[in-house]
């Protein structure tokens, strides 16, 4: 069982903030890059700034995707579109949560968008629900590589070495079910969404292989 | 949320009336999403305290066979007298 560094949950947390500001109802890969960048610190920030890469011209250039409508452009929030109907989120949940606790709060969210074989009046998501995340498996790789390197826990190197590893590979044919496909469409993503961390990072004029190796080779000074 | 984008998501919202489908659509996905976890909330308390499915669906105002299906199994505390 591989961890998760301190840095690395403040990166995705970094993440989720950066898919905020660009009005983007998901947080994906893409996101992870500016996480990282935003974060500053450790290794993988180090590598992509060596390639001229800051975390304005990577904002500029995911906002350049969202123009292309490879991603979505600026959408309201969950909040705001249930204030156009006059309702207040947070007292909805606040009411929620004194009522019957977090705990019952939590496993009635997820029994309300559990996918199901049955399928009776299930929905991909929830306003109660933070917005969906599609790095699994930038994460998925990263734990991968850590234990190919014998690593106990996963650093931000091996975190953005995962995010090139999952741009590089198709996603399993299970996240393309009729179920995350749903999910995908509610946050405005096109069909065939896979996450878009290569085509931002080409923009930006990094190659991925170059990247990758670049990216294991910080990995083996930080261990030395 | 920074200022930046909040301003920015604002000003789409504000630009475009419930009028639009774009943002009526939306709110109303997003209300169902609300809804649905309300429900499953407020089914799973009405068990803990004993109701019948039949008692519940008479108030949700469907078929007990419905509520049942949605809900029944052991997961999730949906039985009747946990513990």
């Amino acid at each position: 069982m591989t961890r998760r560094s301190v840095q690395v949950r403040r990166v995705l947390e970094l993440a989720a903030e950066e898919a905020g500001l660009l009005g983007h109802r998901y947080v994906g890969p893409e996101h992870v890059v500016l996480g990282v960048l935003r974060d500053g610190t450790g290794g993988a920030a180090r590598v992509l700034r060596g390639r001229g890469v800051d975390l304005e011209a990577a904002r500029a250039a995911l906002r350049r995707l969202a123009e292309r409508g490879v991603v979505p452009g600026p959408r309201p929030s969950d909040a705001e579109l249930l204030g156009t109907l006059g309702i207040d989120l947070d007292a909805v949940r606040r009411n929620a949560e004194q009522a019957f606790g977090a705990q019952a709060l939590g496993r009635a969210i997820g029994e309300a968008t559990r996918a199901r074989r049955g399928g009776v009046g299930r929905v991909p998501r929830t306003p109660l629900r933070g917005p969906p995340v599609f790095w699994v498996q930038a994460t998925y790789h990263a734990e991968v590589q850590a234990k190919a390197l014998g690593r106990e826990q996963v650093g931000s190197e091996l975190l953005l070495l995962g995010v090139v590893v999952d741009a590089q590979t198709p996603w399993p044919r299970c996240m393309s079910n009729r179920w995350n496909r749903r999910l995908r469409a509610s946050v405005g993503l096109p069909d065939g969404y896979q996450g878009v961390a290569g085509p931002l990072l080409g923009a930006l004029g990094v190659d991925l292989d170059e990247l990758r190796g670049a990216l294991l080779a910080e990995f083996q000074q930080a261990v030395r | 949320m920074g200022e930046t984008a909040s301003s920015e998501v604002t000003r789409v919202a504000a630009a475009t009336s419930s009028q639009d489908p774009e943002v009526g659509l939306a709110a109303v996905a997003a209300l169902r999403g609300l809804v649905e976890v309300l429900e499953a909330v407020q089914v799973q308390n009405a068990r803990g305290k004993g109701w019948s499915w039949q008692a519940i669906a008479a108030r949700l105002g469907v078929t007990k066979q419905a509520v049942h299906k949605k809900y029944a199994g052991r997961r999730f505390g949906f039985g009747r007298e946990r513990g």
